[in-house]
């Protein structure tokens, strides 16, 4: 506890970092009591304001259809990041599995398990989201899944280097020699030394989600209008450039905000939890 | 009387063909109940292949492990299994680093089912006892214990398995001499109390002089000399035995003395 | 008599996380010209950062605060620019380490580590005549196939050659002062006991004053001229080896002794657990003039 309180105060941009987040997640969470316009997270049209730029009223100004951004943002954050807990709760645990028992094993089952995760990573991603999107619907719940399948093979790999070192450390030898079982050496003795490691890219993974997600909405691939969505409201505003600048920069930023937060923080925990693999 | 441990003819063969490494060759010895044997060589002697065929993590090319009268098989029973267990030379990385030593040791009580769920606990603390350490330091992680102290709950884990034989792998040789001088200390006061038998894998040979009934000394996976401690010191039959007490760095006049007599020399 | 080697009462602080830790707590030493030199402790002791620091390796750690005297030649090293520091290290100082095999770099050959060695003396010297410099001295290492050696990888060659190499590397440059941390702790006891007897020879045919650091009483005993025993950050004993092995004075000095199991026997020593008697001021053996 002291050990981090101290990695902290000596890394002042970690605590930038977990204000960044916890502004995102906040406004995201809170989005429906904070946004002056919650209905205009809907299709909503207002021709009186529509296309301004920020004034008191709207702070981030308002979009072609006249709905406020700083409003849209806020529930964009909410569309962000339930995207990224549901990848980030389905890609890990998948890959780490994966990892685990190739690692530890070796052999055939290294082979095959190994062999397929690197089929999948020789896929560029967007290409890999691009074509199921092509196939399947382009909906939300799909998005999710294109970027999910893109994703466990990072964690696979990972784990299995981890697995690999730990499997010659004299406590694996020490568990096999009293002859337990495969899943109690991989999941109770293995796996807790390679969570540091997991946490930590889960976290700077939050913000590459952030950024897939919103490169496949830019795209027009992901979530669909009129769900705001912080990529497609920069594809859309990108047309009207320089003199709508609002449309691409707030959302822009928001952008920024978000996937610098969750690196600092990465950043942060990596040192915290002493996990430099 | 029967030996506890027997070897025939034991063979050893990595891989196949002309790149066939043989790490241990036609080996034959045994070691009694409540005897110490030393098993001493440099890298390369196949002294770790052996303990790991001894301890089933894989089994031999050719001839036979005997324990208590009966064959050996490669697959292992639960009862083999607890009953030679091993202390490795590492021993921070014996331990798993994200576990209390409590739930290290009292994973073999859970595999072999001995105690009652609720006794095992009590079981891990006076084996921690009986290693010299209280019973409350089964909750730390290793990371809070020094190297010896790691070295008491690796031996604390065999004693936990009611183990019989424990198959010793350079356990000092990581550890300061006064901590050295400890651990051997509760080795053989162990040894004596519960009547274990040990085979003390080790390449200091001053260690093997004061802890070991009998030594075996191997070269490139062969058994050159076996006899007691006693005449393995005074009487080497061997150049290879000779040269390595000729290379042991040592303290006292007296010493110096018994190398120069043996007067192996080094090789050039 | 010159000094090569001067530590006037130097401390070491390490900032951490659970506030300052003093790890030396004013040692002096000191190594004359040609002299060999033991520290000798236990792991903890402060020993190998004591050679750290001579190195000028400890200096530059943003949590390390050394203070206290250095000299070397009648030089202060204190307050040594980097650059000054790399110069010195390699040619007027240079150093072993524990694992031969690993203190080589693996991706060159030993001609190319060799020659590099070399031009850190003489930055103009070709690689022909650098090779023919090296085959001298590792023939002086004992190692007669030189031309093999040299156009070999250090994986290809056995710990106890590459030890061989690496203690022809370290005197290339014709140091002043030897550094050996350790050396040969991870070889065989055979392999070990040669490189020591060579580089007992090879030191004393230069007069090349070592720094040894060791937790190995017994080859202390058979290196070096003068012990100085660490226990803790402090220095508990020092004088002449054979004094200090036949008449230890201090309470830790009888204990280490005491704990070090013989080839002649004996059984196991039965150590009295005053740990606090470890604590008691330095006793300092006359003589030992080399």
């Amino acid at each position: 506890m002291r050990r981090t309180v101290i990695i902290l105060r000596r890394n002042p941009l970690s605590l930038l970092g977990a204000v960044l987040v916890a502004a995102v997640v906040l406004s995201a969470v809170l989005a429906d009591y904070i946004a002056p316009f919650p209905e205009h997270r809907g299709s909503v049209v207002d021709f009186v304001y529509f296309n301004q730029g920020p004034t008191a009223r709207n702070l981030m100004g308002t979009d072609l259809v006249g709905r406020d951004l700083f409003s849209r943002i806020l529930y964009a954050f909410r569309i962000s990041l339930i995207l990224g807990v549901v990848v980030l709760a389905i890609a890990p645990p998948i890959g780490t599995l994966v990892g685990l028992f190739a690692g530890y094993l070796g052999g055939r089952t290294e082979f095959v398990l190994m062999r397929l995760t690197d089929v999948f990573l020789s896929i560029p991603p967007l290409v890999l989201a691009i074509a199921m999107m092509g196939v399947l619907e382009p909906t939300l719940m799909n998005a999710m899944l294109a970027v999910t399948a893109m994703w466990w093979p990072w964690y696979a790999r990972l784990v299995y280097n981890i697995a690999r070192s730990e499997r010659e450390e004299g406590y694996v030898l020490a568990a096999e020699v009293i002859g337990a079982s495969t899943l109690h050496i991989t999941l109770r003795e293995i796996l807790p030394n390679c969570l540091p490691a997991i946490i930590t890219k889960m976290t700077l993974d939050m913000g590459f989600v952030i950024i897939i997600a919103s490169s496949l909405s830019f795209l027009g691939l992901g979530v669909q209008p009129p769900t705001p969505d912080l990529g497609s409201m920069v594809a859309e505003g990108a047309r009207y450039l320089p003199d709508s600048w609002w449309l691409t920069v707030f959302p822009g930023l928001a952008i920024l905000i978000a996937v610098f937060g969750f690196n600092l923080i990465g950043d942060a925990l990596r040192e915290i939890l002493g996990a430099d693999q | 009387m029967t030996p506890l441990l027997s070897l025939r003819h034991v063979s050893k063969t990595f891989g196949t063909g002309p790149r066939a490494v043989h790490a241990v060759r036609d080996v034959s010895f045994d070691v009694t109940q409540g005897e110490c044997l030393a098993v001493v060589g440099e890298s390369g002697s196949g002294k770790t292949t052996l303990a790991n065929m001894i301890l089933g993590v894989f089994g031999q090319s050719s001839g036979e492990i005997w324990f208590d009268g009966k064959g050996l098989p490669t697959r292992r029973t639960l009862e083999h299994r607890s009953a030679i267990q091993l202390v490795q030379q590492n021993p921070l990385s014996s331990l798993n680093p994200k576990r209390s030593v409590g739930a290290s040791i009292r994973l073999g009580l859970d595999v072999f089912g001995i105690g009652t769920r609720s006794d095992r606990w009590r079981l891990v603390e006076n084996s921690l006892e009986e290693v010299g350490l209280p019973g409350d330091f089964r909750r730390r992680p290793p990371a809070a214990l020094s190297g010896g102290q790691c070295q008491r709950v690796a031996i604390a884990r065999a004693l936990a398995c009611q183990s019989r034989l424990v198959i010793l792998d350079e356990p000092t040789s990581a550890l300061d001499v006064l901590v050295q001088a400890r651990v051997l200390r509760l080795l053989e006061d162990l040894r004596r109390v519960k009547g274990l038998s040990y085979v003390f894998i080790t390449h200091d040979l001053s260690v093997v002089r004061n802890v070991a009934d009998r030594v075996a000394v191997f070269r490139a996976g062969e058994l050159v000399e076996c006899a007691q401690t006693r005449a393995i010191f005074e009487d080497p039959q061997m150049d290879y035995t000779r040269q390595l007490i000729g290379a042991v760095p040592v303290i006292a006049d007296e010493e110096l003395k018994l190398r120069e007599s043996l007067s192996g020399g080094l090789p050039a | 008599m010159s000094e090569v080697l001067a530590i006037r009462d130097l401390f070491l602080r390490f900032r951490g996380y659970s506030g300052v830790s003093e790890v030396l707590h004013g040692i002096s030493l000191d190594i004359r010209a040609g002299e060999r030199v033991a520290l000798v402790g236990e792991s903890g002791s402060g020993k190998s950062v004591t050679a750290r620091i001579v190195l000028g390796l400890l200096q530059e750690l943003p949590s390390a605060q050394v203070e206290g005297g250095l000299f070397f030649e009648g030089e202060d090293l204190n307050g040594l620019s980097r650059r000054q520091w790399q110069a010195l290290r390699g040619t007027s100082i240079s150093m072993i380490f524990q694992d031969p095999t690993s203190s080589l770099n693996p991706v060159f050959t030993i001609g190319t580590q060799f020659a590099e060695v070399l031009r850190r003396r003489d930055p103009k010297l070709s690689r022909e005549a650098a090779d023919e410099r090296a085959s001298t001295l590792l023939q002086s290492v004992s190692i007669h196939d030189h031309a093999r050696v040299l156009g070999a990888y250090p994986f290809q060659l056995s710990g106890g050659m590459n030890q061989r190499v690496v203690i022809a590397m370290a005197l290339a440059n014709h140091p002043s002062l030897l550094i050996a941390d350790e050396p040969g702790t991870a070889l065989d006891v055979t392999v070990q006991a040669q490189t020591l007897k060579l580089m007992h020879e090879l030191v004393e045919q230069s007069g090349t004053a070592v720094f040894f650091i060791s937790h190995n009483l017994g080859v202390v005993r058979e290196f070096a001229d003068r012990v100085f025993v660490i226990y803790r950050g402090r220095i508990v004993e020092q004088g002449p080896t054979p004094a200090i092995f036949e008449n230890p004075g201090h309470a830790y000095t009888r204990a280490l002794m005491a704990a070090v199991p013989r080839i002649t026997g004996g059984g196991l020593p039965d150590l009295n657990d005053s740990e606090a008697a470890f604590l008691e001021p330095m006793v300092v053996h006359e003589g030992g003039d080399a």
